[in-house]
């Protein structure tokens, strides 16, 4: 447990976080890329809308939506990246290659659902 | 190959043939830029001295260091960037990088499906196939014949991992270390260590019987 | 049913999972003006002039057939005009005299009486 403010552990009790600190998903969790579909500019690829995968690691820290810096905001509320483990098998229909084979990809948390 | 950036009121490149349309364009660009004031007027060749610095020669130096010294190894594989700076490599902006360790059962390769993301800081400038569709269509879809066009084979027991940029995090792959390599300098280690093996798509070269024996 | 929706739907940049045939092994030194154009990119991120990402968006915009047809920095140097136009840091006519000036400083330019 880290160590806290005075003589106790811990978080200090009362403080309310900033929106989007803290992560919404943790490494292990089971998600879905959503299914939309912008157009003008997206981070996103098309081949992973709607596919299910696991949180590998939560990046730190929070950062914005890099979408949104496409059309000039340098500036946002900060939110979480995931580093995303999707295997190819969920990607391609008829994938040949080993089972194990998997594709490894940033995604931004407002573009993931639990699944 | 000079490649500093003259006064930024710069004679064309070439001593024969007219510049192309591009280059008067990217020329053009950059003194208005300068003129008006929106960037200075040394900042593009102080940048590309800094580019100029950032060769696979580089990135060959850190996978031979990892590969000698396991604490080091540790700590770059924890936390790229700041394992690098610490060595005075600087990073551009939010960039953050992710060492990629390929062992007996997993290989990794990278890629950009969006664009060219690359570790530019640490290996400069991709290649052209990089950035061309061929490679950034099918190596996320098909990277085991990917890999067998660079004359790479991956047995099926052995799990392959393509990493696609697309935010802050940029991959550095770091290979096995050849056998027979026991008694080798660091030095001798960085030589094996290719530009194409550290984005992936080939394993570092094996030493030739002759330096395996000295 | 709208058969165009695809191609709005897709980057004209992205290309993850589309048909492409071999990997050809090219490479070529990079011109000085090519890594002049990348030096640039960089500092117009850092001052956050044009963005990486504003960059990104702009090559995407300037459609599949000049995607197709321009070289990597080509494009890159086209789309900073054309966002440099649309943030009024530039104007096309601007650029077009500051061309015509770099363009008759050639020898063969001058020589040619242009």
């Amino acid at each position: 447990m880290a160590k806290g403010l005075g003589r106790e552990p811990g978080p200090v009790p009362g403080i309310v976080k900033a929106e989007g600190a803290d992560p919404l998903f943790k490494t292990g969790d089971e998600i879905k890329i959503s299914m939309r579909f912008p157009i003008g500019h997206f981070r996103t690829p098309n081949y992973i809308r709607g596919k299910r995968g696991l949180i590998e690691a939560v990046i730190e820290p929070p950062a914005i939506n890099n979408e949104d810096e496409g059309f000039g905001r340098n500036a946002g509320v900060k939110r979480h990246y995931y580093r995303i483990a999707i295997p190819l098998s969920e990607l391609w229909p008829g994938y040949t290659g080993s089972r194990n084979d998997g594709l490894r990809i940033e995604v931004f948390e407002t573009w993931l659902e639990r699944s | 190959m000079s490649s500093h950036a003259q006064a930024h009121t710069s004679a064309p490149d070439a001593g024969g043939a007219m510049p192309s349309y591009y280059e008067i364009m990217e020329t053009a660009v950059r003194e208005l830029l300068v003129e008006k004031k929106v960037i200075g007027a040394g900042e593009i060749r102080q940048m590309l001295e800094v580019m100029d610095t950032r060769t696979p020669a580089l990135g060959s130096k850190i996978v031979a260091r990892a590969w000698v010294d396991p604490e080091f190894r540790a700590r770059l594989l924890a936390n790229g960037r700041a394992t690098l700076e610490e060595l005075g490599i600087d990073f551009f902006e939010d960039t953050q990088l992710i060492v990629l360790e390929n062992t007996d059962r997993v290989h990794n390769l990278i890629v950009c499906t969006l664009c060219s993301c690359y570790p530019r800081e640490i290996l400069g400038l991709p290649p052209d196939w990089y950035k061309m569709r061929p490679y950034r269509a099918r190596a996320v879809k098909e990277p085991r014949a990917v890999l067998a066009e660079f004359g790479t084979v991956i047995p099926d027991n052995v799990e392959i991992r393509v990493s696609d940029s697309t935010a802050m995090i940029r991959y550095l792959v770091l290979p096995q270390r050849p056998p027979g390599t026991e008694n080798f300098t660091e030095e001798q280690l960085a030589s094996l260590v290719t530009r194409d093996a550290m984005i992936g798509v080939v394993k570092p070269n094996i030493p030739a019987a002759k330096e395996k024996s000295q | 049913m709208n058969q165009t929706e695809d191609l709005i739907k897709h980057l004209s940049t992205e290309l993850g999972g589309l048909e492409a045939g071999p990997i050809q092994g090219v490479e070529h030194d990079y011109a000085p003006w090519e890594k002049r154009c990348h030096a640039l990119a960089n500092v117009l991120d850092i001052h956050k002039i044009v963005n990486t990402e504003e960059k990104r968006r702009g090559i995407a915009s300037l459609g599949s057939e000049l995607v197709g047809k321009l070289t990597y920095y080509e494009r890159w140097i086209v789309s900073f005009a054309n966002i440099l136009f649309q943030k009024q840091i530039l104007t096309p006519e601007e650029l077009a005299r500051k061309m015509r000036e770099v363009e008759a400083r050639h020898p063969t330019a001058a020589a040619s009486g242009a």
